[in-house]
């Protein structure tokens, strides 16, 4: 019966986490861009988001010219341009292999430069850049290098469970730079195409729709896509949605089987307790005295049960959710601590529910028995 | 004790196993240096390290299933619980494994390790509750 509530508590929590997490993820990684609508080539949305989520590395291009189109609609706040550029994979001149860059412009950015002020007191200079949680410097070397040119590492940002944690930021000047010297440098040279970007970041007025901002975007620039805060990484989303109502189902199945599976052992346990039962009604136990405590029994065991598998499954994703983002091919990070003790309190009684609930039966019907009967067979 | 010294063996034989099939070496990654010479990264080195700390293990599961002495119990508990924290510092603390979280050392080595390490502490104090409990019964 433990074994039954280590199961259904381990599956729901595990579910819950894997949704929640994802959800956090995609929340955390759609407050670092801060941006209102991002402004993509068109067909590329997924090509991006991708990019964006999983860090695999994207070249996206639009003319630099849509930059002062979209700044110029009413409406808009601010626009910054973006470039998304890659590492070579497997080359010496890198230091990180097929590593997802993004290059933003200082004069005009308001993602990344406000955060950069309140961490390093100031924004990048040539040859310096910030990186996701896990880019770090490879050991022995001062340095990361990238195309042959050296990239000081200033410092880190907060983990958000996507490919951001493995993205790196540098500005405009430095991706050119690089781009100047990696002919003569590197094995392959850093390709920007003049007057290209890849991207652009708005920021809307107070009060202003995103929507009617979007529809003239799309109107008044030809051959690019906006996409909205609400509806950024909405593939995803929709991926997600579809992994639920199946994990749903199965959650709906396991918890059947469960039940049934410990209202059958149950039965038997206390149909070998027979005699006694009937022996503690015969000396003045009431029905209710012997039920209530059949059901204490059942309760004890799916907590026990539920705890155990709740601490196992907990531990399990924690260590091992670098490996679920990259099996499931979903941005995951786990909760804060106050979510996730929801998220318990909710597996642990959902285990309490379904084992009570199938321990009812034959609680009931042994405990309704007549003492005679129960301990003569 | 005799389920105890069996988990223990089977753990002992998972913290030998695991690191030869999920460290970096085992995937052909090498440190290649200016000379051209390659040598292992540090994540070989610990899964060398973990080999050394199963070995007493496995010993210290197979004297948990021979023994019946409740002192002998008790000590081995507290041995075992002392053999699971060496197994979770090797990989974090102690000596590591490769920094990029894409890396297989990093995210399955290491964690099959720190889960092993745990449930080798936590069946070594049931061990130790047990070999305390109910001290006029046989164990």
């Amino acid at each position: 019966m433990a074994i039954c509530a280590f199961l259904v508590a381990g599956f729901a929590i595990a579910i819950m986490l894997i949704l929640r997490g994802t959800e956090n993820s995609l929340r955390l990684a759609n407050d670092r861009l801060g941006a209102d609508i991002i402004v993509v080539p068109e067909g590329t949305t997924t090509k991006v988001e991708t990019a964006l989520l999983m860090g695999n590395p994207t070249e996206v291009w639009m003319p630099e010219s849509n930059l002062a189109k979209i700044a110029a609609i009413p409406g808009v706040a601010a626009a910054t341009p973006q470039l998304y550029l890659s590492t070579l994979n497997n080359a010496s001149c890198c230091s990180v292999a097929s590593m997802f860059l993004v290059a933003y412009d200082p004069e005009t950015d308001f993602a990344i430069e406000p955060w950069l002020e309140s961490t390093i007191g100031r924004g990048l200079s040539l040859g310096e850049a910030v990186g996701g949680t896990y880019v770090f410097v490879p050991e022995g070397e001062q340095n990361i290098k990238i195309y042959g040119y050296f990239v000081t590492l200033k410092a880190n940002i907060e983990p958000t469970g996507t490919g951001l944690d493995q993205s790196m930021f540098l500005t405009f000047e430095t991706a050119k730079d690089i781009a100047r010297l990696s002919p003569e440098l590197a094995l392959q040279p850093l390709i920007i195409p003049e007057d290209s970007i890849s991207s652009v970041l708005v920021r809307l007025a107070p009060g202003v729709d995103p929507m009617s901002i979007s529809a003239e975007i799309i109107r008044q620039v030809p051959g690019v896509t906006p996409i909205t805060s609400p509806n950024m990484f909405q593939a995803y989303r929709q991926q997600m949605n579809g992994l639920l109502a199946s994990i749903l189902l199965v959650l709906g199945i396991t918890l059947v089987l469960s039940g049934l599976m410990i209202g059958l052992v149950f039965s038997m346990a206390a149909n070998e307790r027979r005699r006694e039962l009937g022996v503690l009604r015969a000396m003045g136990a009431t029905r209710n005295f012997v039920l209530r405590s059949l059901l204490l029994e059942a309760s004890i065991l799916a907590l026990e049960g539920g705890l155990a598998g709740i601490t196992f499954t907990v531990l399990v994703i924690f260590l091992f959710r670098n490996l679920i983002m990259r099996s499931f091919g979903f941005p995951f990070l786990l909760p804060d601590p106050g979510l996730l003790l929801i998220e318990i309190s909710v597996g642990l009684l959902l285990a309490l529910v379904c084992v009570t609930l199938a321990a009812m039966i034959p609680a009931y019907r042994i405990s309704h028995m007549e003492p005679a009967l129960a301990m003569r067979e | 004790m005799k389920i105890i010294g069996a988990v223990l063996i089977v753990l002992s034989l998972v913290v030998a196993i695991a690191p030869m099939f999920t460290d970096c070496q085992s995937q052909g990654k090498a440190i290649v240096l200016e000379n051209g010479k390659t040598v292992p990264m540090k994540c070989h080195w610990s899964g060398v390290a973990e080999l050394m700390v199963a070995v007493p293990l496995f010993v210290l599961g197979i004297m948990f299933l021979v023994n019946n002495n409740r002192m002998v119990f008790r000590n081995l508990s507290i041995l075992g619980m002392i053999l699971g924290i060496i197994i979770i510092l090797i990989p974090t603390n102690l000596i590591g494994v490769c920094a990029n979280p894409e890396m297989i050392c990093s995210s399955v080595m290491r964690p099959i390790l720190i889960l092993c390490g745990i449930l080798v502490v936590v069946a070594s104090s049931v061990g130790l509750w047990l070999s305390f409990k109910k001290q006029d019964q046989p164990v």
